[in-house]
């Protein structure tokens, strides 16, 4: 798989992290796994990435962290969307259509 | 099984800057983190050390500064933003919604004309409420966490902001005369002026406000004997 330009992974990771939030509550490193392998490798998220990132998300009140304590005492910092963390998700959602929508009608990648 | 907190630690030195809660949270969380990729490359037949050397390369590589620095600004930035910045934006829209009152009944600024043809301008009924407005400032600022030192800086944040904004012009004033050809510029005039202005407009009102910050803290001391 050809490599992306960092910029457009850079754009895209809100979106990967919001949009698997939505689906369930998740901590760091399920989230980094989860992503790496829905996408083939493609996105892949650092710890430098990744953690900045859920924090800042935290302090807007898009996700809200819970610790989770494991049967052997461990505990691990869960992540879940928050209602306004949900609204941010649709026009994020819709930003991303409308210029994949854009650059598709340039390139004629659809048909490539 | 390593211990995974103090691999986070040794390697993350800068964050002992951070909150105290913080640096807790970021230690534990990335901790559980490299215990996880570690049990993850043991799973995949590696050997323990082989296991360690590849978690311990998820954070030593060449971003983990930038990793320390970006969490490092993350906690910076809330903490400014709680314990200083809201409680001292506070305090300044009291205080200027208090200058607009004044402005509005036509309470003017006391003008005093001293013997060199400068006049001193002096807002003393501006002044007078300016203790309550560093008061409140230093009751948020406390709420939020905020130390002693942040409570005194969201307390007198209008006089900063003022004094700033004189520095600002002189500075501006001084690059004018020095671009701006046959600018006479007469620094003994603008000095006296400045400093006029920032008597009346700075110091005196930062210590109304401190004045405020200060009776919180006596407030606070008062409370902590008694309890």
């Amino acid at each position: 798989m050809s490599s992306v330009n960092a910029q457009i992974k850079r754009g895209s990771a809100e979106l990967a992290v919001l949009t698997l939030l939505a689906r369930q509550p998740l901590h760091g490193y399920e989230l980094a796994k989860q992503i790496e392998v829905q996408t083939e490798g493609v996105l892949r998220f650092d710890m430098a990435s990744l953690y900045p990132m859920l924090h800042r998300f935290e302090r807007k009140a898009w996700v809200k962290a819970e610790w989770q304590t494991l049967a052997n005492g461990r505990r691990r910092r869960s992540y879940r969307l928050t209602p306004l963390g949900r609204k941010q998700l649709g026009p994020l959602r819709e930003q991303w259509r409308t210029f994949f929508q854009a650059f598709q009608n340039v390139t004629g990648f659809q048909n490539a | 099984m390593p211990d995974w907190k103090s691999v986070v630690r040794e390697h993350l030195r800068i964050l002992s800057a951070c909150s105290p809660e913080f640096t807790e949270t970021i230690v534990e969380e990335l901790g559980s983190h490299l215990e996880d990729s570690y049990e993850e490359y043991l799973r995949a037949s590696m050997t323990e050390e082989e296991a360690f050397q590849r978690a311990l390369d998820e954070i030593n590589h060449s971003r983990k500064k930038w990793l320390a620095l970006r969490l490092f600004k993350e906690d910076i930035m809330t903490a400014f933003a709680r314990k200083i910045g809201l409680p001292g934006l506070l305090t300044f829209a009291l205080a200027m919604i208090l200058a607009w009152a004044l402005d509005m009944a036509h309470i003017q600024p006391k003008t005093i004309l001293l013997s060199n043809g400068a006049f001193l301008s002096l807002p003393v009924v501006w002044m007078c409420p300016l203790p309550v407005c560093g008061a409140l400032g230093a009751i948020v600022s406390l709420r939020n966490g905020g130390s002693r030192l942040h409570r005194r800086i969201a307390a007198a944040f209008p006089a900063i902001i003022f004094g700033t904004v004189l520095l600002l012009i002189s500075i501006a004033g001084y690059a004018i005369s020095i671009f701006v050809p046959n600018y006479d510029w007469n620094w003994k005039f603008v000095v006296c002026g400045l400093g006029l202005w920032g008597f009346g407009y700075s110091l005196l009102p930062a210590i109304a406000l401190l004045l405020g910050s200060a009776l919180v803290d006596h407030t606070k001391t008062k409370h902590r004997t008694a309890a």
